[in-house]
């Protein structure tokens, strides 16, 4: 059936034209683009308003064609026509006469006898033929009946079952049922064709039921890509997109949707920062475009820029846009990737109800072997002659790890009508952590409706409400004496201690600062946040004429929350003060309108052309207040009774508010579907931008070849796809906080004569001319499908060149400031990325692989001034260590920067002379490899001298390349997936184990220890035991942090279908997984898997690779079960 | 029609509502400094941030007196050997240029700094008479002075800044300002704040200077660069006007030490007035150090460390022979020490028994306050920065100095130290007795230095008395020593390295301090 349409259109063609080429005087334009809008829609309205305003017609016509009479009632009245080519020939010719009637009444007379009827809808006359009469037939019809369902053994409704050769047919009920009648003289043929299935044909001549099972398009380039406002087909894509589908990410239960992303796309890193239940996960597309502004990709959901993350469960499907020719449209916020998450819908037909529960059982992947009490007093002995040996022989890592649990459900609910559609769901995750007393706690709905209000409005509301709750342990902190973490205290405290002291309280470490033991810091630090968010977001899309669509997004997100703190005088902390208390609120709200229009047509036979224009606004503000108050009366209050404190300690409050503003455009021009080509721009104006450099720019273009489409390569039947994609644009990155580019003073407190007054501060110098940091990005692209897509290849080349970093650039000290944010430097990005996907076996036993790998090479171009910028991130009590990362011209970001570690002197070695610098046998040996000329200029020759001159860069911790591989079997019911996930050449710098291995007596030790230098024992490269010993940042502490971890294994059994009816249920799946159970690395600490002070804000950047007291990842079995009814 | 309608009629409303906008940034809650100077109220707020800096525990909390200033000298050294690496770097002259140490001390100092250049230009934007802005910009140059005081004691050349920075990449490629230049300053500022401060402070409070503090300093100044005159001129004129200004010295020296008498002394010429019930933020400083305003941690520092009710860190603890050598009539040596403390369980153990078996220090322990903690953090303490009796202290050896030997004036000052001394808690007692006349010049200069070992024991004085009379190879190398160093070398620790960090942003720093 062809269908065509007469009206005229919008000129929305003329977009292109429209968007600025250049920076310029840049308020005017950005109003072009707005206007632009507006104009479009008014015209479109013009077009067909104007004529709407006669509703009568006259019209005087004898033996004229059909056509002639729609195109005069058009004329009068505005109203087009919809219909197929046949009404015309079986209409013919017509006589009318009328005057000043409605164009019902004209109609009526055309149609008269003529099996065909309309229908008016607003403007629109839709002509239909009417569907013959069954015939009844003399000879003997056979009658075939059975059910369809797809793969997953749901039955499907809406199937068409056509008999072939004929327009005869009909469609498979709620519950997948057919009956048909085939007349005798007709094939004994039934074709069933689904939207999403590939079509199939059933001979039945000799069958009365057939039930069969449609097997999805999974043609690859059949599916549909969600790109920013807007779908594309894969196969008209011109830009480097990785899709994920949201089974996919239901495979074991995750913390959130971030952690299912993992392994599943080739170009994205995804980390965990720490191990503890519901803390971030650090996620990189093509590697870190900035050193100082966030780096985290821009996530979009169902069209709302910024909105939480729903459910692992709730997700149809995620895109992640990564070359400027799909990212271009989303301009200053760009750079980083865009990831696109689509959540379900329901689909019309029978209510669809599911039910996924798992349980999950976790164990901490890894333990330290540390001495034991005995081999620690030995120890301890030899650094403190005076030492007394305690009560106790505690395994503290056993103390505060547990065996943890992880309980997910969903229940949805989905279905529709033709007009409505719904898809509601309820998720719950709790877990409770691996180390005690850390629990998580995820509740979620997610309701999505959308209607057809009109025949050519459609409307929906999305809304998301989300609680989490937590309680969390200290983890990675940066104290190590009084606020020490219990993950670094477990390693650290005195293991000759006992839980509790006779007297009944906590026993306080008995080496370096008295801190409060593991047990006592997890099991008393009260520490519980409470956060819900509120998602409600509408559409509406209305199509002006055919082709034509505007569509009004129109959204907010609240986000409200708290965290509360409480240390109790059970600590030594606590007690110090009598009760410490805390409790802080935030409440942020994300208001976003979106209004745009998309415009799809053919412009003549084989040029296609879609426009999309728009614009947006959003507005985030975000507020905090907190109080805390120390000196109670009493533990029981918690946080909840800060005025009964007695001393209130400073209350806090603040407010950041943003507004962005844009106008967007789209232009895809595809030529006989064989050469694409898309253009697109974003204009942006950003509030915390400096008052100089408010807007600015962002177009991309991209070319595609679809090769397979030319003729040339028709005959080569083995290669079903083959295409060559080639884009370049900028984007850019606004990820700085607002105010930054405003001087600022800052207030602090002091006290004269006892009284508090208040005391400020000049804390910030402004920057006038603070800009976007622009990222340039080439990318080439084949896209190769081979043996009737058994073979499916994608490979992808780019080139990420950032300039104008947002840098905050260091200041001496001894101007009084530390940093001031400037736009200096580039950072470049390069690598190939490849996603191959093979199905291995396609019969009955089916196997499938899919694997990608990502080589990614990040390397500083340039610098302020070209000098070197030093840094450190070390936990607080080994301050000393000084800067130990480096960012340097020519090298990655966050290169390690220390000594070289030759092992330990020997008796009769020449010592190399250096204040904080050993110089006695067994001493650590540093390697003297710099020194200064009479200028101070670096000689790169050795001095005999030790010192900061002869730091150098020691590791690194960027991977070489980061690899993920799934296997999935399938054999009748059963399923079986291995899902390997691997990171390779990347180093870790270990604080953990720079601390334990330090051997001055100031900790616990690891094993290793034991293996330390003595005059009578020198083959070692452990330094002898010296309680002066500073933390000198060196090779000694840096190891190869590769691994290949096996993240899941999951086997499942789905019950077959009759045993399904038997039980009144739809379907039903068992499956038993686990997670992490195997790691294949050489790294010593807990898990290669773990980064400090990694996480949001600028540091997230620049300190990569780093460990310390990391609550540490788990391994895991789960059991589940899905059920369908 | 009707939809189209409304729909543009929403479309255009948003588009108006919207689009109006101009991007301004309107920060409520953030402080600009443009407009800020308007009264004096304004410029003493940005004064009085080197007071909260200077209560942090980077400074007199803790890092700057402890951890730098006591354990440097020979009268502390490190209790726990466990204690944090930086710490017995400093004890054993060991301290490399990325100590944690001087990487607090450098920044917040600068800061000090920072914040009162900034009152010292803002006194000039608000509108007030000529006395009020001078008053003002002699009390923000007087603390000005006073960092400076500290900073060129423990670096020596450095860059010398009085002035706001508002070009920051201009700052970034200054030189150093030779030491003898930046004394030369510091006695400006002190002259300027000599002037036009006050008599006394609103309230009498000494927690902000007088003309009197900044004489004092002034005199402090003088006799550091051994400019003897002029530190015995203003020494003088502090003795001569102690009963307009209302200075004395008190009558029991443990009163100088006990929270609950801290208000109203008139002793102190100068003090960190600490108050247990206000405790500032903590603000983490790029290199990861947290600091926090108010945050007085030396009770802790030099508490005892164990199971007692006081939990204490043992890290500041003197040597075994700081105690024995220190004669036990002296009165003194009681207040500054504690032999004997509760455990838990209300017993009472002698030194001997403790986890480090020597006495510890008392002055910032004993009386912290009843609000303070049970380990004495947050105390109420007043920190002595200086007081009387150091004043009579540079006057005798300033006028010893001049006149080659003891005058009866310089007798009289450190015998008015040594009378105070005598009052045991209200009982006269007769040691230490009077300083007889007739000794020789060196041998007074020796006793009065001694004097100063014991009068402002623990109180951040020992080591620059070291460093400025260059007793390093005596007192850490020489036969009496009471806490050896046989590594001490008197061509490198007499000055702390400067922070690795900023020669690393500005080369023109270099020469990095000799020997680092």
């Amino acid at each position: 059936m062809q269908l065509t349409a007469h009206a005229d259109y919008c000129p929305g063609r003329h977009s292109e034209h429209l968007i600025p080429r250049s920076r310029g005087p840049i308020i005017k334009k950005l109003l072009l683009i707005m206007n632009f809008t507006a104009f479009c829609i008014l015209l479109a309205c013009l077009q067909v308003s104007a004529g709407g305003h006669a509703q009568t017609v006259t019209i005087s016509l004898k033996e004229a064609p059909v056509e002639k009479v729609f195109q005069e009632i058009k004329k009068q009245t505005g109203y087009f026509f919809l219909y197929n080519n046949e009404v015309l020939t079986r209409v013919g010719k017509v006589d009318i006469q009328v005057k000043n009637s409605t164009v019902e009444q004209a109609l009526d007379i055309c149609f008269k006898n003529k099996e065909v009827s309309f229908k008016i809808f607003d403007n629109t006359v839709v002509v239909k033929l009417n569907t013959p009469k069954v015939q009844t037939n003399t000879t003997d019809p056979i009658t075939v009946k059975g059910k369809v369902s797809n793969e997953n053994g749901e039955l499907l409704a809406g199937v068409s079952v056509k008999i072939k050769g004929t327009t005869r047919g009909t469609t498979t009920d709620e519950n997948g049922v057919f009956s048909i009648s085939i007349p005798d003289d007709a094939l004994k043929i039934l074709v069933f064709s689904f939207v999403g299935m590939q079509p199939r044909e059933v001979n039945v001549s000799k069958k009365s039921e057939v039930n069969l099972i449609l097997a999805s398009a999974d043609n690859e380039q059949r599916e549909v890509v969600v790109i920013g406002y807007g779908t594309q087909r894969k196969s008209d894509l011109t830009g480097a997109v990785s899709s994920v589908k949201g089974d996919q990410l239901t495979e074991y239960p995750a913390i959130n949707t971030i952690q299912a992303l993992q392994g599943k796309s080739s170009g994205v890193l995804i980390q965990s920062n720490n191990g503890e239940p519901g803390s971030e996960f650090k996620v990189r597309v093509r590697g870190q475009t900035s050193i100082n502004a966030g780096s985290d990709p821009l996530y979009v959901v169902d069209g709302f820029v910024g909105a939480p993350l729903p459910a692992p469960e709730d997700i149809a499907s995620i895109d992640i846009l990564k070359d400027a020719s799909a990212t271009a449209i989303y301009g200053s916020r760009g750079a980083n990737g865009v990831i696109i998450i689509t959540t379900k819908t329901g689909r019309s037909g029978k209510t669809r109800i599911t039910l996924n529960a798992s349980n999950s059982s976790q164990k901490v992947i890894n333990k330290l072997n540390l001495l034991n009490a005995d081999q620690f007093v030995d120890y301890i002995k030899e650094a403190n002659p005076n030492y007394v040996r305690g009560t106790g022989n505690t395994d503290w890592q056993d103390v505060i790890l547990r065996q943890g649990n992880i309980q997910n459900y969903q229940l949805g609910i989905a279905g529709g009508s033709e007009k409505v559609n719904y898809y509601v769901s309820g998720t719950y995750f709790d877990q409770q952590g691996i180390v005690i007393h850390s629990k998580y706690k995820r509740l979620s709905v997610q309701s999505n409706v959308s209607f057809q209000a009109t025949d050519k409005l459609k409307m929906g509301i999305n809304l998301l409400l989300r609680r989490i709750d937590r309680d969390g342990v200290r983890s990675q902190e940066f104290s190590g004496g009084d606020g020490s973490g219990v993950l670094s205290a477990a390693v650290r405290f005195a293991p000759d201690l006992p839980i509790y002291n006779p007297d009944g309280s906590f026993s306080l470490n008995s080496i370096g600062d008295p801190g409060d033991n593991p047990y006592a810091i997890a099991t008393q630090v009260q520490n519980n946040s409470s956060n819900d968010e509120m998602v409600a977001s509408a559409f509406g899309e209305y199509q002006l004429i055919k082709g034509l669509k505007l569509r009004v997004n129109a959204g907010a997100n609240t986000s409200n929350g708290r965290t509360g703190n409480y240390i109790p005088t059970t600590l030594n902390q606590g007690r110090n003060v009598d009760g410490i208390a805390s409790l802080y609120g935030f409440h942020s709200t994300n208001f976003l309108n979106e209004d745009y229009l998309t415009y799809t047509t053919q412009l003549a036979p084989d040029h296609n052309l879609n426009l999309v224009a728009g614009y947006s606004y959003q507005k985030i503000r975000a507020e905090n207040f907190g109080g805390q108050g120390q000196d109670f009366i009493t533990d029981a209050f918690s946080f909840w009774n800060l005025g009964s404190a007695n001393t209130y300690l400073a209350p806090s409050s603040g407010m950041a508010e943003t507004e962005l503003i844009s106008g967007y455009g789209r232009v895809n021009y595809s030529f006989m579907n064989r050469y694409m080509l898309t253009f697109t721009g974003r204009y942006d104006g950003y509030s915390a931008f400096s008052r100089n450099n408010k807007y600015a720019f962002f177009p991309s273009g991209a070319f595609a070849w679809n090769a397979k489409e030319e003729k040339f390569l028709d005959d080569v039947k083995w290669l079903n796809q083959f295409k060559i994609r080639t884009s370049y644009g900028l984007t850019g990155n606004q990820a700085i906080d607002p105010y930054q580019t405003l001087a600022r003073l800052s207030t602090e407190i002091a006290v004269i004569g006892g009284q508090q007054v208040t005391a400020v501060r000049p804390t910030s110098v402004a920057n006038d001319n603070l800009t976007w940091e622009t990222t340039a990005q080439f990318n080439a692209g084949i896209d190769l499908g081979i043996f009737n897509s058994r073979i499916n290849l994608s490979a992808d080349y780019y080139k990420k060149t950032t300039s104008d970093l947002l840098f905050s650039v260091p200041l001496p000290q001894y101007t009084g400031y530390s940093t001031q944010l400037q736009n200096i430097g580039k950072v470049e990005n390069k690598g190939y990325e490849f996603t191959l996907t093979t199905k291995n076996m396609t019969g009955l036993f089916k196997w499938t692989t899919d694997f990608n790998i990502s080589f990614n090479k990040n390397k500083i171009i340039e610098l302020p001034g070209g000098q070197d910028i030093f840094y450190g991130a070390v936990p607080g009590h080994m301050v000393g260590t000084g800067s130990m990362q480096v960012l340097r011209v020519g090298q990655p970001v966050g290169m390690f920067y220390g000594y070289i570690y030759d092992g330990v002197y020997q008796e009769g070695d020449a010592f190399v002379p250096g204040s904080g610098f050993e110089e006695m046998p067994g001493g650590e040996k540093y390697r003297d490899i710099n020194g200064r000329d009479a200028d101070s200029k670096l000689t790169n020759k050795p001095d005999g001298q030790l010192d900061e001159d002869d730091k150098t860069i020691i590791g690194n911790p960027h991977p070489k390349f980061i690899w993920a591989l799934n296997n999935e079997f399938k054999w009748k019911g059963v399923d079986l997936t291995i899902f390997f996930q691997a990171s390779q050449g990347n180093d870790l710098y270990s604080f953990t184990l720079a601390e334990l291995g330090r051997n001055s007596g100031g900790n616990n030790a690891t094993t290793k220890e034991s293996d330390h230098w003595t005059p009578s024992y020198t083959n070692t490269d452990v330094a002898a035991v010296n309680p002066g010993r500073a933390f000198i940042p060196s090779s000694q502490w840096v190891f190869d942090g590769s691994y290949i971890r096996l993240k899941n294994i999951m086997l499942g059994y789905t019950l077959p279908e009759q045993i399904n009816e038997r039980i009144k249920i739809r379907s039903l799946r068992f499956y038993i997984s686990a997670q992490n159970i195997l790691t294949f690395t050489k790294y010593k600490g807990y898990d290669p898997e773990v980064n400090y002070l990694s996480g949001g804000g600028p540091g997230g950047n620049l300190n990569l690779g780093l460990d310390y007291g990391s609550y540490p990842n788990a391994k895991s079995v789960t059991f589940g079960i899905n059920v369908g009814f | 029609m009707k939809n189209i309608i409304s729909f543009i009629g929403i479309l255009s409303g948003i588009l108006c509502i919207t689009g109006c906008s101009k991007l301004k940034e309107n920060p409520i809650g953030i402080l600009s400094p443009e407009g800020f100077f308007k009264t004096q109220k304004d410029v003493e707020a940005a004064i009085f941030d080197g007071y909260g800096l200077l209560s942090s525990d980077a400074i007199y909390g803790r890092f700057f007196n402890g951890t730098g200033l006591e354990l440097r000298s020979d009268m502390v050294a490190i209790g726990n050997l466990g204690t944090a690496p930086e710490r017995i770097q400093v004890n054993d002259f060991n301290v490399n240029a990325s100590s944690g140490l001087t990487g607090r001390w450098w920044p917040i100092f600068y800061q000090v700094i920072s914040a009162e250049n900034t009152a010292d230009q803002g006194a000039d934007l608000i509108e007030a008479s000529d006395e009020i802005k001078n008053q003002l910009k002699a009390e923000a140059r007087f603390v000005r002075a006073f960092s400076y005081y500290h900073l060129v004691q423990i670096f020596g050349d450095l860059p010398y800044i009085d002035k706001p920075v508002s070009d920051p990449a201009a700052a970034k490629s200054m030189g150093k300002t030779p030491a003898a230049e930046v004394w030369g300053k510091i006695i400006e500022d002190f002259k300027f704040a000599k002037e036009h401060l006050p008599d006394q402070q609103p309230g009498d409070v000494r927690s902000r200077p007088t003309k009197a503090t900044a004489s004092a300093f002034l005199a402090s100044a003088y006799l550091t660069t051994h400019d003897y005159q002029n530190a015995s001129t203003e020494a003088k004129w502090v003795i001569d006007n102690k009963v307009a200004y209302n200075y004395e010295l008190e009558a029991d020296y443990q009163d100088l030490f006990n929270a609950d008498k801290m208000d109203g002394l008139k002793e102190p010429l100068f003090v960190i007035d600490y108050a247990s019930d206000i405790s500032g933020e903590y603000q983490v400083l790029p290199s990861g150090i947290a600091l926090c305003n108010n945050c007085d941690v030396m009770g802790p520092m030099t508490a005892v460390g164990a199971p007692a009710l006081t939990i204490g860190f043992d890290v500041l603890v003197p040597s075994q022979a700081v105690y024995d050598s220190w004669n036990g009539l002296d009165y003194r040596k009681v207040v500054s020490f504690d032999t004997m403390v509760l455990f838990t369980g209300n017993v009472s153990k002698y030194y001997t028994e403790w986890p480090v078996p020597r006495p510890h220090i008392a002055k910032y322990i004993r009386y912290p306050g009843s609000a303070a903690s049970p380990n004495g953090t947050n105390s109420s303490l007043n920190y002595m920065l200086m007081r009387y009796a150091e004043v009579l202290l540079i006057a005798a050896e300033a006028l010893t100095e001049v006149n080659g030997g003891p005058t009866t004036e310089a007798l009289d000052y450190v015998n008015q130290v040594r009378a105070r001394a005598r009052n045991r808690a209200g009982t006269i007692t007769s040691f230490p007795t009077d300083v007889a006349p007739g000794m020789s010049k060196d041998d007074f200069i020796d006793l009065i230095l001694e004097e100063r070992k014991w009068e402002l024991a623990f109180e951040g004085k020992r080591w620059y008395d070291i460093k400025r009379r260059q007793l390093g190879d005596k007192v850490f190398k020489g036969p009496d020593s009471i806490e050896p160093h046989s590594n001490f070398d008197s061509n490198r620790d007499y000055l702390f390295p400067i922070p690795g960090s900023e020669i690393d942003i500005n080369a023109n720093l270099l020469p990095q301090n000799n020997g680092y």
